[in-house]
């Protein structure tokens, strides 16, 4: 691969892996130290955990209010991320068909905007329209719309990718054997974005199923959502039930988003079987 | 509308054609339309009910907000800490990159992995595992322990010294990424010509390799400076309320003070501020570009 760096940069790759070696534990150490928390069979965090038991993964997926809250997050998730990724797509596709330079540059920044903004501010204007708008008060619609367009970007980066990989010619073409662009959009460029648009989808799913700060000022009382109620618990007691639950968590996170290389995997399988057979 | 028409390159063009083959000026309108309208309602709106909620006094919400005593030292603090976490991270990053493609098939297998469990994993649920490293009895007291290094309880949790660390780890994939991606599009043959032509890893690490990752070192920057800005779920866990940040010091407002107008105020200082830092990274930059 890119061996060819690391040759150029003689002995000096050392210091620089040993460097990159220390951060890698930055980025582990906590994370190992949490979950092996969540193992002890005592009812105190200790670490090194006392004993192993998996009683506190049972505590949390016995207890309906974690499971309310996950089920709560869940469902707004994944309508957050409906909206996300159909935006995200049609705003990907339309970009590249916009001429001006100038307007398509300022279009992409607005897009990836989002990423920037203080989420706490955004809370704060999206809990006035809360409180301006009586008929919003008490439901969920302010927190699936913010997290829409927390997700935005992720998706729309993502599927951008994926549009300029797309062979320029394919639409003139099409375009010239008599296909309008609704024909274009769906049997050229929709198929050939959609695996993309699975991974910006996948990954805007995981990071507003994390969200919490937005959580903090828009979900009605009385509901919280799972990120919610694990920085409640942070802030009551630190118990293993909550290393436990964050645990689940984050297994969760991983396992969805592992679909992604696996089904590029199997994508890639089928496609050399194509060529062989 | 049903005859295609065909257009030779270099033949006349009419002016009603004179565009990208295939593209109708409806088109280009109805795919942009439904995200641009999102982005007015779902952006547009409650920036707009900051403004009016923070003018709601005639502007008096301006005053009180650099009146109240945390909040000047907040602002210092968060600037001062998102550029301290931007260096940290991007020196770190960068050479976390270079590791990833400079170091042997198992060993980048190794530091990929952590890379990406701490991507996929959530902030949160990493500043935890940070407040279970620095609790006075956690982790890190134990280890110490192990050497005969710890008798007293260790004093860095809800510390700024604590803080640090834990931000650089959860900021860190968002500097490793864009220099990695710039790291693999380097030209193998430009480095296989320096050295051929007697550079030594220095001199082919500065005219080669440093001003091709350099744009993608500034926009990992500018990215991780302008989500520091903005930090809540790291700070609050971890630095305790001696170290609130700017976000902080707006929760209080809202949730404790009850003076909605100064939370609004802070808002629109903290959103203008941020605003203004990206968009003139984006313009000298071009961070938006080096995505994706």
């Amino acid at each position: 691969m890119s061996s060819t760096v690391g040759r150029s940069l003689g002995w000096y790759r050392v210091p620089v892996v040993v460097v990159a070696l220390l951060a890698s534990l930055l980025l582990i150490v906590p994370f190992v130290i949490l979950v092996a928390t969540s193992w002890t069979g005592g009812s105190f965090i200790l670490f090194p955990p006392e004993g192993f038991s998996l009683q506190w993964y049972t505590e949390v997926l016995d207890d309906p209010r974690w499971m309310d809250s996950f089920r709560l997050s869940l469902w707004t998730a994944s309508l957050s991320t409906l909206i996300a990724a159909v935006l995200g797509l049609l705003g990907a596709v339309g970009l590249a068909r916009v001429r001006s330079r100038l307007a398509q540059r300022w279009i992409r920044t607005l897009f990836i905007v989002p990423i920037a903004l203080p989420p706490i501010a955004y809370a704060v204007g999206l809990y006035g329209v809360n409180m301006e708008l009586g008929f919003l008060r008490g439901t969920l619609v302010t927190l699936i719309v913010g997290h829409a367009l927390v997700a935005l970007p992720y998706v729309f980066v993502i599927v951008s990718g994926g549009m300029s990989r797309i062979d320029p010619a394919l639409r003139p073409a099409a375009s010239t054997l008599g296909a309008k662009w609704p024909l274009v959009l769906w049997k050229i460029e929709l198929p050939a974005l959609l695996p993309y648009l699975l991974s910006g989808a996948l990954f805007a799913f995981v990071v507003v199923f994390d969200e919490v700060v937005l959580a903090v000022f828009l979900v009605p009382p009385g509901e919280q959502t799972l990120p919610l109620r694990m920085l409640n618990a942070s802030q009551e007691a630190f118990s293993p039930e909550l290393t436990a639950a964050s645990t689940l968590v984050s297994i969760l996170a991983i396992l969805v988003l592992a679909i992604i290389p696996v089904t590029n995997a199997v994508r890639r399988r089928r496609a050399l079987e194509g060529v062989t057979r | 509308m049903s005859v295609p028409t065909i257009t030779m390159p270099g033949a006349p063009v009419s002016p009603a054609v004179r565009k990208p083959l295939g593209v109708s000026r409806a088109e280009s309108r109805w795919l942009l339309w439904p995200p641009l309208v999102f982005f007015a309602v779902a952006l547009g709106l409650p920036l707009l009910m900051l403004v009016t909620q923070s003018f709601e006094g005639g502007g008096v919400a301006y005053g009180d907000a650099l009146d109240v005593p945390t909040f000047a030292g907040s602002l210092m603090r968060t600037i001062v800490m998102a550029v301290v976490v931007m260096v940290l991270t991007v020196v770190l990053g960068t050479a976390y990159a270079l590791a990833i493609v400079a170091s042997p098939v198992w060993l980048r297998f190794g530091l990929l992995a952590a890379l990406i469990l701490s991507l996929w994993t959530s902030i949160m649920v990493r500043s935890f595992g940070w407040m279970l490293l620095e609790l006075p009895q956690g982790a890190l007291h134990w280890f110490l322990g192990l050497f005969g290094l710890a008798d007293e309880p260790l004093e860095l949790y809800q510390t700024t010294i604590g803080m640090y660390p834990a931000m650089v780890a959860v900021m860190l994939p968002f500097a490793v990424l864009p220099v990695m991606s710039a790291l693999q599009s380097i030209d193998r043959e430009q480095l296989n010509a320096a050295t051929i032509f007697g550079a030594g890893p220095l001199l082919t690490f500065r005219s080669v390799t440093w001003p091709q990752i350099l744009p993608s070192m500034l926009s990992g920057g500018v990215l991780v400076f302008v989500m520091a800005l903005g930090f809540y779920v790291t700070p609050l866990l971890l630095g305790g309320p001696s170290n609130m940040t700017v976000s902080g010091v707006i929760n209080a407002q809202m949730n404790q003070a009850n003076r909605p107008d100064i939370g609004a105020a802070m808002s629109i200082l903290l959103v203008g501020g941020t605003m203004i830092v990206y968009l003139i990274a984006d313009r000298l930059f071009r961070v938006s570009e080096k995505w994706g």
